[in-house]
């Protein structure tokens, strides 16, 4: 039997619930925009040190190296951590943005945040230049592998290597694929929704 | 209370409009961070996110919605985006047809156990997609069809229709219990 008393109502026990009245003062609210900033710049340039310190051990790596395939292997990981490091100290350091928060509608500004993350899914791979290191790492194991041939016992010895680097580039492929399908079908959803109003 | 008609072009008027909207709203901002974020530190961060982002909006803030509207949308965009960080938890959430499929909890005797009906309130809440979420709380606030697709963008013959289904599904979970699905 349904009890439709007034005490049972969800809108009533939803709106007499115990709150805090909060309410930020001018100075908190300075206080913790000094704290995001110094914080987003604290990992900018973390990112970025770090960066330039593995550019170096590469370039280093590169410049001791007899060899010219492997040499141009390690120039290429050596370039490819610098820009890696730029890429995450733009990102990190702080933006002189008026609000990070749209006051465009929910929906709109949801499907935004959608749209956002299913670019940078798709995009991951072009973003971080994971074509250069790969192609990197791929330069410096050459020789290896070409010697590997003429001894099989060698090449059998990284035989579980391979295997669990192919695993992960399948499996990576179908989740990133498989994300990509969930979002943008969650995002012509809203999209329709929209289309209704 | 309804809107104020002022642009905030200093920062003066940027952090009235903030304390005015503090004041009145402060309330209802906390009870959609509860809507947003079950655990009570998470919460509390989310509560000041929506202040500081709220009184770096009003440096914006012009006449074209009324502060109730203004409020309500950066403070759903705020929770939105911290649903949306936490993607994994993100890919769990339903919508309110699915909720409706789902099995609800047995019936709970709501006047002698409040803490616990809200608590089921929220956990409702917390299961649904942020579009939902948003109907929801802004049902749950009083706020009618027009006002809350002021907020969100939707259309009101759209919200209305998904008033309804809340309103059925919150029937069958705090008074009929039980569950018409399987």
């Amino acid at each position: 039997m349904p009890d439709e008393s007034p005490g049972n109502d969800p809108q009533q026990i939803w709106q007499n619930q115990s709150t805090e009245r909060y309410r930020m003062s001018l100075e908190q609210i300075s206080q913790k925009i000094r704290r995001l900033h110094r914080q987003a710049r604290l990992a900018a340039l973390l990112f970025g040190a770090l960066g330039v310190v593995l550019c170096v051990v590469f370039a280093r790596s590169a410049w001791r190296e007899p060899y010219a395939i492997p040499r141009a292997g390690w120039a290429i990981l050596s370039l490819w951590t610098l820009y890696s490091a730029y890429a995450a100290y733009k990102s990190n350091w702080p933006k002189k943005s008026v609000s990070d928060a749209s006051w465009s509608t929910s929906v709109a500004f949801y499907r935004g945040e959608l749209e956002k993350q299913r670019d940078l899914t798709r995009d991951v791979w072009r973003r971080s230049g994971l074509t250069f290191c790969f192609l990197g790492v791929a330069l410096i194991i050459l020789p290896g592998l070409i010697l590997a041939l003429r001894t099989p016992r060698l090449l059998v010895n990284g035989v579980p290597f391979f295997a669990m680097l192919g695993i992960w580039f399948v499996m990576y492929h179908s989740m990133r694929k498989r994300k990509l399908r969930k979002l943008q079908r969650e995002i012509d959803e809203l999209t329709a929704m929209e289309g209704q109003s | 209370m309804e809107g104020v008609e002022r642009i905030a072009q200093d920062p003066a008027g940027q952090d009235e409009l903030y304390r005015e909207a503090a004041d009145t709203y402060a309330a209802a901002l906390d009870r959609l961070a509860h809507a947003y974020e079950a655990d009570p530190d998470t919460r509390r961060d989310l509560l000041q996110d929506i202040h500081l982002q709220l009184w770096r909006s009003f440096a914006q803030f012009d006449q074209r919605c009324s502060l109730r509207t203004w409020v309500y949308r950066v403070a759903h965009n705020v929770a939105t985006s911290h649903v949306v960080r936490r993607s994994r938890i993100r890919e769990t959430l339903v919508d309110i047809e699915e909720l409706d499929l789902m099995h609800a909890p047995g019936h709970i005797e709501l006047d002698a156990q409040q803490e616990q009906a809200l608590g089921r309130l929220a956990l409702l809440i917390q299961q649904l997609k942020p579009v939902d979420r948003q109907i929801i709380v802004s049902y749950l606030e009083g706020l009618d069809a027009g006002a809350t697709a002021e907020i969100t963008g939707l259309s009101a013959a759209n919200i209305a229709m998904k008033i309804h289904r809340i309103k059925t599904v919150l029937r069958r979970w705090f008074h009929e219990g039980g569950s018409h699905a399987g």
